[in-house]
């Protein structure tokens, strides 16, 4: 069974996908060493904001979604309302945080590669994977181990 | 530059983008195309276009079939559908590799050296050449008539050698006027008739062989049969002939890819090959009345060809211009007649490439 995309038996040459050069719409200047090393730092910063975004995703988000859906129950008279909004904010901070991922991404790749690196992806789909697991993994043992898994509306009988 | 432009420089072209700038230059490329004039190629006598897929299948089945094989060195079958053409036994029948190869054959045959060959002039170059390399001598006879090669025939004559029709001139001797030549000729004398461009003659003379034993007339397939890649060509003798048609034949025979071709456009493309004598005869008439509109001198032809001169400018020159208008031409010098240049009849859009180049040049 034929496996390789670029194995045509011979009759063509091909590229593997995914690994075609980047073209430019002029050759760029790329700045001097010391500049190529801050774009490099810039870089690790995007990324590091970009970790910091998803990371809320996981936490600091949903939180505050139940911060402000608690406000607005008003001590249980508008649940539903409460619950209505508590989704909506969390999915427009996630939404909102996705577009913003988005550009950041774009503008990690740009900074890469006037730090002299052939980049030719983003890294938002791994990163997201990655602070995912470690998100999940970190609400899990918070809620495990720290909050506990009880309700404080319906406590555990005893 | 600027801090957003600089970090600008970085983006890569989107898909659109470079789907457009390929096209773009795909575009350029296709109109760089039609711009450019190919060369028409008026110099050479063989037919411009390619053969038959009949024929070409013929030899590629030869091919396939195997050429591990030696070929048949008499080419049995080739000549047997030849002598049932022409009218003639098969034994006065001789495949060559081409018409040069059996006229070169005949003359090493006939000459010895310190003999003439007598031939029309300005004719096909070959002529000449192969009386030097026999060690005899060639003797031109200016003009393409009777009297005036009988009048040119010595005491060490022994072979005459003419074009019929002529290249270049395109001229033409009917069969009255070969029977009368070769009535006249002495007991001794062979003449070697090179019928290349017999195909757009009116007649050809096969009747004459079997009245006159000691003519050979040659035949190409390079010409009108558009078969010129396979170098194949044959000879027909008169009565008698057959020992001097033995030494004509190639060492080791004809190939075998040159036979099937050879054969299956005897058989399958006898009619494609009259309609292009038929296209090339009303050509002819069409472009030598525009030439004479352009006052250009036009000799009358019986071939694919026209003799042709401009008052005023020679050959060499004439042949040059139309170069650099990209229409190749045969200059005359080398026919033997400075004046002249001779130019391929193919069909009406090469006819009126000619015509406008000419114009322009003119």
């Amino acid at each position: 069974m034929r496996t390789d995309p670029t194995d045509t038996g011979g009759l063509f040459t091909g590229r593997r996908p995914g690994t075609a050069p980047v073209r430019y719409r002029t050759t760029p200047q790329r700045g001097s060493s010391q500049r190529q090393r801050v774009d490099g730092f810039l870089a690790l910063l995007v990324a590091g904001v970009m970790a910091l975004i998803n990371l809320l995703f996981w936490g600091p988000a949903p939180a505050a979604a139940l911060w402000v859906a608690a406000h607005i129950s008003d001590d249980g008279r508008n649940i539903f309302l409460a619950i209505v909004a508590g989704f909506a904010l969390c999915l427009a901070v996630l939404m909102g945080g996705l577009v913003v991922l988005k550009r950041l991404d774009a503008l990690w790749i740009l900074l890469r590669r006037a730090a002299g690196h052939d980049q030719r992806k983003g890294i938002v789909g791994p990163m997201f994977a990655v602070c995912a697991v470690v998100g999940g993994v970190g609400f899990t043992i918070w809620l495990v181990f720290i909050a506990g898994l009880g309700s404080s509306a319906m406590p555990a009988s005893g | 530059m600027g801090l957003r432009d600089y970090y600008k420089q970085f983006e890569e072209e989107s898909p659109e983008e470079t789907s457009a700038r390929l096209r773009a230059q795909a575009e350029a490329r296709r109109r760089s195309a039609l711009a450019r004039v190919e060369t028409l190629d008026l110099s050479t006598l063989a037919w411009p276009h390619l053969p038959p897929a009949a024929v070409v299948n013929a030899v590629t089945f030869v091919a396939r079939r195997g050429l591990h094989r030696p070929p048949d060195p008499a080419a049995g079958e080739l000549r047997s559908e030849i002598a049932h053409r022409v009218g003639v036994p098969e034994r006065r029948v001789v495949v060559g590799n081409g018409a040069a190869q059996l006229l070169t054959a005949a003359a090493g045959a006939l000459l010895e050296p310190g003999d003439e060959l007598v031939t029309a002039w300005p004719s096909y170059p070959l002529f000449p050449l192969l009386a030097s390399r026999t060690g005899a001598r060639a003797v031109p006879a200016p003009g393409f008539g009777v009297e005036t090669v009988l009048r040119a025939v010595g005491e060490r004559t022994r072979v005459v050698a003419l074009a019929n029709p002529n290249d270049p001139t395109g001229e033409w001797l009917d069969e009255g006027r070969l029977a009368e030549l070769l009535e006249a000729l002495p007991e001794r004398v062979v003449v070697l008739l090179d019928e290349a461009l017999v195909e757009y003659a009116p007649r050809a003379a096969t009747a004459l062989v079997d009245r006159f034993p000691r003519l050979i007339a040659v035949r190409t397939f390079s010409k009108a049969w558009g078969l010129a890649g396979l170098r194949v060509g044959y000879a027909v003798g008169g009565p008698d002939s057959e020992p001097l048609l033995e030494r004509l034949a190639p060492p080791g025979g004809v190939n075998e890819l040159a036979q099937a071709g050879a054969l299956e456009a005897l058989r399958a493309i006898a009619d494609v090959v009259d309609r292009r004598v038929a296209q090339v005869a009303a050509e002819r008439q069409r472009l030598t009345g525009e030439l004479e509109r352009l006052g250009v001198a036009v000799a009358p032809s019986a071939a694919n060809l026209l003799w042709i001169s401009a008052s005023g400018v020679d050959g060499a020159e004439l042949a040059s211009r139309l170069e650099r208008s990209k229409v190749l031409v045969a200059s005359g010098g080398r026919f033997g007649d400075d004046a002249h240049v001779r130019v391929a009849v193919q069909d009406r859009a090469a006819g009126d490439r000619l015509l406008d180049a000419l114009s322009a040049v003119l």
